[in-house]
């Protein structure tokens, strides 16, 4: 359809496939139950010229022969069409009237002798609309309402060119008066003939005999008005609303990404508050906490980057939650080793690295002890990848910030403490190791 | 004896059995490729318990899976030894699962890797379980432990049946009581470096995060004057 539209106006047209005969009958084969193709040959029909019909395999002819015409199954029998078995119908030039017309003009046309002289059988499409009428007393008593608008004479020329053109407004508007009314939008006509017709209406009593229209012409305009606008948009402008929109979307998509980490982010820490209240016994890592806390609220105006990550990390949102096989039934040890489901890809990759590193059978044979410190390593082997990240997080932005100070004060620096410098975040430190 | 309630679906509360098992197989070399079907090696793949005991007592059967291209790979053993002998020229899966007794207790499942080829040894000791037997040729086994937590009334008394029937520690080909001991020792070591280096990097994130806010405070110094 909207193809159609494209090629009238003459504009690029999207790639659709040509409708060929074949696409056409494969599309149209599901839609109905084809009755059986009639393969046989009808009598008297010559082998050669049925042979015509059906070369390509079975299909239905494009022309089906019939032989109903002139005595069931005779069609191919007899040798000469039997031509002129019934009389002719008479046809005559008549003159003929319509009623539609008022002038009693009489035209010609052809018609059968046979047919009843009837009426001009078009005339009923002439449809006449009832347009009301008014008197002066009814004017001045209803219609006086929009004087410095609408004059009596106007308002009698709108009528007038209502009841000649049957209320098509636009020629309404075109055929108006402009010399001596001044010019009248369609809206205006529009809106004075069906305010006027309504006044009437009710002035006379008729509001339920016929329906009355209202016409809002402030909302008729204002549409218009923005059809206009969309129409008279530069190819730049249309190219414009295009970029924003998806501008538009990209944000979006934007959004919703961010607030679904912290809808993550939110789920840890409810997980973490529940894990504290165990771990966080040991003095040091309540103080670290309290700290930390301190921290955050001096650095509140000014987030960054690394807080989010380090909150994160401290909270405890870190580590794996392993599967409590409880209840009854069989199952197997090693079973309590499974990875949870719930942890993502890319933990399962850092863990896998760090048991290679730490050189730690995989798979260890599942005693019940070396089940739970198994998992205990695990859950702070992803801790500790964790922590790694956040520091080179931190590092990083570390450097730039130094950077930031080189450029906007040359030949002075910040140093950056030396514990922090080689960045070793990938190597065991061994001088701080076994605690 | 411990009561149970009908509701408990006849089992015992806050009963725990665990039945130590080992499963694996062994292989051994044709020393070359067999002409009629291109097989190249003999094998055995077996399931047995850790201890020596009689677990037909308390096991109906075990379906051992093996691979497709077998004739009839569905190949199920009622009574020990439980294992099945075959030659082949390739590794796969075995699917090993275990039916007991009681009809209520589902059937627990393992998975084994047939072994045929040693795989090249990284890096030494634990990643790899397979060790190589003059004797007996090729070794890959794994300990399991089949924990039967609340097991019914019925399954209790077979447990304890097979338990009473248990002569020692049958001998494995593994040494599974020193692997135990290496591994725990070897996990609780790691665990030892992994809790420093986490304390190490905390405090080294404390001090980077200081510095940055100090540098920050020094950034906006120098930034500000201009205006």
């Amino acid at each position: 359809m909207s193809a159609d539209v494209r090629d009238i106006l003459d504009m690029e047209r999207a790639n659709t496939p040509e409708i060929t005969r074949d696409s056409f009958l494969a599309t149209k084969k599901r839609n109905f139950e084809r009755p059986k193709p009639n393969s046989r040959r009808p009598e008297g029909m010559h082998r050669e010229v049925f042979a015509l019909l059906y070369t390509d395999k079975k299909d239905a002819p494009p022309l089906l022969p019939t032989d109903t015409a002139l005595g069931i199954g005779a069609g191919y029998k007899q040798a000469k069409a039997r031509l002129g078995m019934k009389k002719v119908r008479k046809w005559e030039w008549a003159p003929f009237s319509n009623p539609a017309r008022n002038d009693s003009a009489v035209f010609h046309h052809w018609k059968r002798v046979s047919d009843e002289s009837t009426d001009y059988p078009f005339a009923k499409f002439n449809k006449q609309l009832e347009i009301p009428s008014y008197t002066m007393t009814e004017y001045n008593a209803h219609l006086r309402n929009n004087m410095q608008n609408w004059s009596k004479v106007q308002t009698d020329h709108l009528f007038d060119l209502a009841r000649r053109f049957d209320l098509r407004f636009i020629v309404m508007a075109d055929r108006w008066n402009r010399q001596q009314h001044g010019t009248k939008t369609v809206e205006e006509l529009k809106e004075r003939y069906y305010e006027a017709v309504s006044l009437l209406a009710k002035a006379r009593n008729q509001t339920n005999e016929r329906k009355s229209f209202t016409y809002d012409a402030e909302h008729e305009r204002r549409r218009k008005e923005q059809l206009e606008k969309l129409f008279k948009r530069t190819t730049q402008q249309v190219e414009e609303e295009q970029m924003l929109i998806n501008e538009m979307k990209k944000i979006e998509a934007r959004k919703k990404e961010r607030e679904r980490k912290t809808q993550d982010l939110q789920k840890l820490i409810s997980q973490a508050d529940q894990q504290n209240e165990h771990a966080s016994n040991t003095p040091s890592t309540r103080k670290y906490e309290k700290k930390l806390h301190k921290k955050k609220v001096h650095h509140q105006p000014r987030p960054s980057k690394v807080d989010s990550v380090v909150n994160a990390i401290e909270i405890g949102s870190s580590g794996i939650k392993f599967a409590d096989l409880r209840g009854s039934g069989v199952s197997l040890r090693s079973q309590k080793m499974k990875l949870p489901a719930n942890i993502g890809q890319r933990k399962v990759k850092a863990l896998e690295q760090a048991i290679q590193e730490f050189k730690v059978d995989p798979a260890p044979p599942p005693t019940e002890d070396i089940c739970t410190s198994f998992n205990d390593l695990r859950s702070d082997m992803v801790l500790l990848c964790e922590l790694r990240t956040a520091l080179s997080t931190c590092i990083y932005e570390m450097e730039s910030l130094k950077h930031q100070y080189e450029a906007a004060c040359p030949g002075k620096t910040l140093n950056i403490p030396p514990s922090l410098v080689p960045i070793k975040t990938e190597t065991l430190d061994t001088s701080t190791a076994g605690n | 004896m411990a009561e149970f309630g009908t509701d408990s679906g006849g089992r015992l509360k806050g009963v725990t059995i665990v039945k130590p098992i080992v499963y694996g197989n062994i292989a051994r070399s044709f020393g070359k490729k067999r002409e009629e079907d291109g097989h190249t090696h003999q094998w055995k793949v077996y399931l047995k318990p850790y201890f020596n005991e009689d677990m037909s007592i308390y096991v109906k059967k075990v379906h051992f899976k093996l691979h497709e291209s077998y004739a009839n790979p569905n190949r199920i053993v009622v009574k020990p030894p439980y294992e099945i002998t075959e030659t082949g020229w390739g590794e796969f899966e075995v699917v090993i699962k275990i039916y007991f007794n009681d009809q209520s207790e589902r059937p627990v499942t393992c998975y084994h890797i047939l072994k045929l080829f040693q795989s090249p040894v990284v890096d030494g000791e634990l990643t790899s379980s397979t060790t190589m037997d003059t004797k007996k040729g090729l070794v890959s086994e794994s300990y399991e432990e089949i924990v039967f937590q609340e097991p019914t009334q019925v399954m209790q008394h077979y447990l304890q049946l097979s338990e009473q029937s248990a002569n020692g520690v049958s001998s494995h080909d593994t040494d599974f009581e020193e692997k135990k001991i290496k591994t725990l020792d070897n996990i609780v070591n790691v665990k030892q470096k992994v809790k420093g280096e986490i304390v190490s990097l905390k405090d080294k994130l404390k001090l980077a995060r200081e510095t940055i806010s100090k540098f920050k405070v020094e950034l906006a110094k120098v930034q500000k004057p201009p205006a």
